[in-house]
């Protein structure tokens, strides 16, 4: 595919090193040589010196004959524009722009055929938002991802002594509920992947990535570890506009307090919030957090724009006694560091966001794509179109079909319904097919898999 | 043979220089829209390329049969360009695509249109047909080689 990217700043980077990796014909442009020049002794992709939104330039850039153009600058009206400059002089098929401000957010009317001509528009704080959402509202998880518009979800989470499961071969877990529908998809044992199947054992530490519906995940996590109970108390460490949209989703159903180190934001967002304490003050400050109960809050989230103050606060947190610590942290290298230390979950907002692009980058009809593992691994939900003659799933079990190695099908959306992946279960056209893939290098594998045939009408 | 009226002279370029898929489409889809007063390009575009987005259309061989249903469309219509080099298709063989045949049929296709397209796709099967395609030196030759009425 030929991609134009407009804004070599982190999000544009981030992008660049996903899509150049996978055969991608890649330009990228910005106003600033020396960002290019990085990217170009990086990366194999094409640069482009200008301003993303201007007419010549996008041309320059290839923007004739372009599949699809990524405006990720840090300014929303240079993405906005660039969208309908390419829209009307270069017909671009597929055109998504990072859209930040909630002003422009809160009016839908505003984009469409007749208006603003932007397909998607990505709000990396809002899926960030929702993304610590999932994990505050399912204690003791790891990840939480969404398909199916929510009706089927993929959850991480790790093996302690104390689950059930422990010490056991998989298969008793359908044994011991046979209520509950679920499939294990994939197993990391210090940082291994296992193919599971019914034989293997799961061990304390695994990390276990399952697929269920959302109303059985609590039953499933029950047999890998002690169960937690709901959180109820939490801190969130930046009162920016991640921190803000947390607590006004969350100080309904919990105790919310927001530490914001600047006086006069922190006012501002008092005002805003109903139920949630506003505290003006330093987040990695010893004093602040034992004052604030730091030993009885369930989680304690860092969200400020600083990689080393979130780190810093969510170690101390952590060692002060809070339960369960979560640090966004946006440089790569960090996120590798802090991975497995001790920080409980480490958040960063690239691999929450590629997968939102990523999904229109992939052939056949992808519906949703979860980056996962820093982006070793993938989850993808493919729609199966056609009949047995033009289509390699359709019509067939799914022990029939021929998946690359490592892959896994968890699960079966069918209209309303949610069918766990039996070897027996017979794919039908239109279904939506929930795969695991343990190397994403098998990715066009599973693309041509879905393709239709050249015949289907 | 083709319906009448599927393909006109109007509808076929030779010796095309373009140098990508989407600009191959984008062509393909003017010329289509330009059948019928009552097809707007950008849904024509827009309808091939979500097709193309299912599976690619790339028959192998340097071939491409783009195709889609079209709302208010009552008769078949077809598009034909040859380019000067070929274009990265995406094909099943991963080969250039020089030889595209771009076919809308209406919302509700029947069997006939299915076969047609089978029928298409079986003829570019032959080298003969391929080779002649690629040597033609008019509109009318490629016309008269696609409606097979020269043999």
């Amino acid at each position: 595919m030929k991609i134009i990217i407009l804004g070599a700043g982190q999000v544009g980077t981030s992008v660049a090193a996903n899509l150049v990796s996978e055969a991608n014909d890649i330009t990228v442009v910005d106003r600033n040589s020396e960002l290019l020049r990085a990217l170009q002794d990086r990366f194999d992709l094409r640069t482009v010196l200008g301003h993303g939104a201007h007419p010549d330039v996008l041309r320059r850039a290839g923007a004739e004959d372009a599949d699809m153009m990524l405006a990720v600058t840090n300014s929303d009206e240079t993405n906005m524009v660039a969208c309908q400059v390419a829209h009307t002089l270069f017909k671009t098929p597929t055109k998504i722009a990072r859209v930040r401000s909630p002003g422009y957010l809160d009016h839908p009317q505003l984009f469409g055929p007749d208006a603003l001509p932007i397909d998607v528009r990505i709000s990396p704080e809002q899926l960030v938002t929702e993304y610590i959402l999932r994990l505050v509202q399912n204690p003791g998880t790891l990840q939480v991802l969404d398909f199916a518009g929510g009706r089927v979800r993929l959850v991480a989470v790790r093996a302690y002594e104390e689950g059930p499961l422990v010490g056991h071969a998989l298969r008793t877990l359908y044994e011991h509920m046979p209520d509950v529908d679920t499939r294990v998809v994939a197993i990391y044992r210090q940082d291994r992947a296992i193919q599971p199947d019914g034989h293997t054992v799961i061990e304390a530490n695994d990390e276990v990535f399952f697929i269920a519906a959302p109303e059985h995940i609590r039953a499933v996590m029950s047999e890998l570890r002690r169960l937690e109970k709901p959180y109820k108390r939490l801190i969130f460490a930046g009162g920016g506009n991640i921190g803000t949209r947390l607590a006004r989703a969350t100080e309904q159903d919990f105790r919310v307090k927001i530490i914001e180190r600047d006086p006069q934001r922190a006012r501002q967002i008092a005002e805003s919030l109903e139920r949630t304490i506003v505290l003006q003050g330093d987040a990695a400050d010893e004093t602040l957090l034992l004052e604030e109960n730091i030993e009885n809050t369930d989680v304690f989230c860092a969200v400020t724009n600083d990689d080393e103050d979130n780190i810093l606060s969510a170690m101390l947190a952590k060692r002060l006694g809070a339960h369960k610590v979560m640090a966004l942290i946006n440089r790569p290298a960090y996120v590798d560091l802090m991975q497995s230390g001790r920080i409980d979950v480490v958040i960063s907002p690239q691999q929450a966001t590629i997968g939102t692009l990523l999904k229109h980058v992939r052939r056949g009809d992808v519906v949703e794509v979860h980056s996962l593992r820093r982006g070793a691994a993938e989850a993808i939900e493919a729609i199966a179109h056609g009949d047995p003659h033009s289509s390699q799933v359709v019509g067939r079990a799914i022990e029939d079909i021929r998946l690359p190695k490592g892959t896994l099908i968890g699960a079966i959306v069918r209209g309303d319904q949610v069918l766990i992946a039996h070897h027996d279960t017979v794919i039908l056209p239109e279904d939506h097919v929930i795969l695991f893939l343990q190397d994403k290098r098998r990715v066009p594998e599973v693309e041509r898999l879905f393709q239709v045939a050249v015949t289907f009408l | 043979m083709l319906p009448p009226q599927f393909l006109v002279p109007a509808r076929i370029e030779r010796d095309v220089s373009i140098t990508s898929k989407k600009r191959l489409l984008e062509l393909l889809a003017r010329r289509l829209a330009d059948a019928d007063p009552a097809l707007h390009f950008d849904k024509v575009f827009d309808r091939l390329l979500e097709r193309e987005r299912l599976g690619s259309t790339g028959l192998g061989h340097g071939v491409a049969l783009p195709h889609a249903r079209m709302k208010g469309l009552r008769e078949a219509i077809g598009a034909f360009v040859q380019l000067r080099t070929g274009v990265d298709f995406d094909a099943i063989d991963q080969k250039p695509v020089d030889l595209a045949l771009a076919m809308l049929v209406p919302e509700s296709a029947t069997e006939a249109h299915l076969q047609l397209l089978a029928q298409l796709a079986a003829r570019f099967d032959e080298e003969r047909l391929r080779t002649q395609l690629r040597n033609a030196k008019s509109a009318e030759e490629i016309l008269q080689l696609l409606s097979g009425s020269h043999a």
